[in-house]
């Protein structure tokens, strides 16, 4: 089964839009090898996206405030702390997962995500910082990689 | 080469709300303020664009209402060129923004106010989300509620080409018709959501309504504020999302004022603070007041709550029948119960069910004439509708080229600021005394501004990991003393 490639954000605001110009990159490479989807909601409306895949790459930005900008880490849905949330628009992903095992919904087990450390995340139009921007081939290449390991792991199977 | 990184919320701010509390020598509550981000530089990014392009480029604003965004940029589009649609595309135009409605209002009700009303606001902190709603309601009627969305959501994309980021209004109409095949399963779906919204409001009145601890709790004066409403209504004064003008009633119910879209800035005006990016809307007949409620203060509200104490009912019998019932119940019209927004919310979506129910029966809806082509140069648009947050303006400038030279959107949460941030402070000081503060309490302040659903930042997108809302309680010198992170 061809797995999820989902690009984040919002290809409005400055920074935010770096999983989406990530994904929009990917369509081509990766055409027919995977399914590169761009998305700019939020929360729960995301579940919906993910549904009848095994395995998914999330490409979004992050700002923790420990690593400089431009900074892409590698991690997994249990590395993100779940949280009730006091909105809908927030819905974090651990908690996705729990309602979709619950609900019995078909839900990848094998989700990575890829997150970019951003600075800006808050101004209109103007595109992605220049060192953000920089990152976006640095993503691409590991998402790509993420599809070439689970392809070398089901010819082995 | 993977590292491992656990995210701190508390560290993930940036665009996110933020509550300062500030505690006197006593260590009671001396101010309290709930603050949002804003976003920059919108009317920059707009100007020299084509107006045709605003409904595509305002409903990216929103990951969570891009529909509102998309309708009100399209109706300031008609305004613009003066263009009036064919009945056929009011229709159409109305009936997808009501389905929106439907799934938009669903979405908070389970998700957001189900866990303090459903799961019970007490409830250890691992239960109140969707998951403990689920539990407490069982598996089948969440499977009912996401399979209700989606089928909902289909529509929309079937009608409206993308859900998410709409290509379907034009000035003057729509892009393309209901095609005749189409027309049933719209049906179907309307009365499934008429169903759906008879089901939430029974069990509203069995979880909370037969609890005289939420009753009690609705109704305290933790969560009360007489303040002005205002919502669109029809030509009977009936709730109307879609259009229709302004009502605003004074705290007494009575009407205050009524005015068309052209004339909000004649009855609006806006307030500005020092600690908040965000303006605070006012009555200008009434005029700034500073954060007070009652009739001589010019805050008003917005949101279910308000367009139900702004109108004389609603246009659909099951929705009707469920308004007498709640305003007979809580003491008649208006009611100042802020948590009150939940019960007026249910209402709502019954209302927006009985008129998909209505619209897709009519039909009008199949005809495919849907667009009159503007011929009128444009100068300015003004659009308003009602957002399922509350009344949302859209204000658009632009040369006779229709290239924008001026936009400026007012939206729901703007609209409700004064009084969130009222409501803020008021529960701020009802649950923090001696300078205690609990997770428990940290509840308690944010059911004071999570019944209106306010939008952080609008547009600011982040992992989808938590949304931390901090409290920073400062002492009588202003120093932080406690910091606690909803995360």
């Amino acid at each position: 089964m061809k797995p999820l490639i989902l690009g984040l954000g919002n290809d409005l605001i400055s920074d935010d839009a770096i999983g989406i110009i990530a994904a929009r990159r990917l369509h081509k490479k990766l055409s027919g090898r995977a399914d590169v989807v761009e998305s700019s909601l939020h929360g729960l409306a995301l579940l919906d996206l993910f549904i009848g895949y095994d395995r998914a790459v999330i490409i979004d930005a992050i700002i923790t405030g420990r690593v400089p900008p431009g900074t892409v880490m590698e991690m997994k849905p249990e590395d993100l702390r779940s949280s009730p949330g006091p909105s809908p628009h927030y819905t974090g992903l651990p908690e996705m997962i729990s309602l979709a095992k619950q609900m019995q919904i078909e839900f990848p087990s094998d989700i990575r995500i890829l997150a970019v450390e951003i600075s800006d995340n808050l101004t209109f139009g103007k595109g992605p910082t220049p060192v953000v921007a920089d990152a976006i081939t640095a993503l691409t290449k590991r998402a790509i990689a993420y599809v070439q390991r689970w392809e070398d792991e089901d010819k082995n199977r | 080469m993977s590292r491992k990184i656990t995210i701190d919320p508390i560290t993930r701010l940036e665009g996110h709300g933020k509550i300062e509390v500030f505690l006197n020598d006593q260590g009671n509550v001396e101010k309290a303020y709930f603050q949002v981000p804003e976003l920059r530089g919108f009317e920059r990014f707009a100007h020299g664009r084509p107006a045709e392009d605003m409904p595509q480029i305002t409903s990216r604003i929103c990951g969570v209402c891009p529909t509102a965004h998309h309708m009100a940029a399209t109706k300031a589009l008609d305004d613009l060129y003066k263009v009036d649609p064919p009945e056929a595309a009011k229709k159409v135009r109305e009936l997808l923004y009501n389905i929106f409605t439907i799934e938009d209002h669903a979405l908070h009700f389970f998700y957001l106010a189900g866990p303090d009303f459903v799961v019970g606001p007490k409830a250890p902190k691992a239960e109140r989300n969707i998951l403990g709603v689920i539990g407490k309601v069982g598996l089948e009627i969440g499977k009912e509620i996401i399979g209700m969305r989606k089928q909902l959501r289909d529509l929309m994309t079937l009608a409206m080409g993308k859900t998410i980021h709409p290509v379907f209004g034009l000035p003057g109409g729509i892009s393309k018709p209901i095609a005749k095949e189409d027309q049933q399963k719209f049906i179907d779906a309307a009365d499934h959501a008429v169903e759906f919204g008879q089901f939430a409001l029974k069990l509203f009145d069995d979880i909370v309504l037969k609890n005289k601890e939420y009753v009690d709790l609705v109704t305290s004066d933790t969560y009360t504020h007489k303040t002005y409403y205002m919502g669109l209504v029809d030509e009977n004064n009936k709730v109307n999302f879609y259009d229709g003008k302004l009502r605003v009633v004074g705290p007494d119910g009575n009407e205050f004022a009524k005015f068309t879209a052209h004339e909000y800035l004649d009855h609006i005006s806006e307030h500005v603070e020092t600690w908040s990016y965000l303006k605070f809307p006012f009555l200008k007949q009434i005029g700034w007041k500073g954060f007070e409620d009652g009739p001589e203060s010019g805050i008003f509200a917005v949101a279910p709550l308000a367009r139900l104490n702004a109108a004389d009912g609603m246009a659909t019998p099951l929705a009707q029948q469920a308004y007498e019932q709640m305003f007979e119940i809580l003491g008649g019209r208006p009611v100042h119960f802020t948590l009150a927004n939940n019960w007026a919310r249910l209402i709502e979506l019954l209302y927006a069910a009985e008129r998909i129910q209505q619209l897709a029966n009519d039909p009008e809806i199949v005809n495919p004439k849907v667009h009159t082509i503007p011929t009128e140069t444009p100068a300015e648009g003004i659009a308003v509708i009602e957002a399922p947050r509350g009344t949302l303006f859209h204000h658009y400038k632009t040369d006779e080229r229709g290239l924008i030279t001026a936009a400026n959107l007012i939206v729901a949460t703007q609209n409700n600021a004064a009084r969130i941030a009222l409501s803020v402070d008021k529960a701020a000081k009802g649950v923090i005394s001696n300078g205690e503060v609990d997770d428990g309490i940290l509840n308690m302040i944010e059911m004071a501004f999570r019944a209106y659903d306010p939008c952080h930042g609008c547009a600011t997108h982040a992992l989808p990991g938590e949304m931390p809302l901090v409290v920073r309680v400062h002492d009588a010198n202003g120093d932080v003393t406690r910091e606690i992170t909803h995360g």
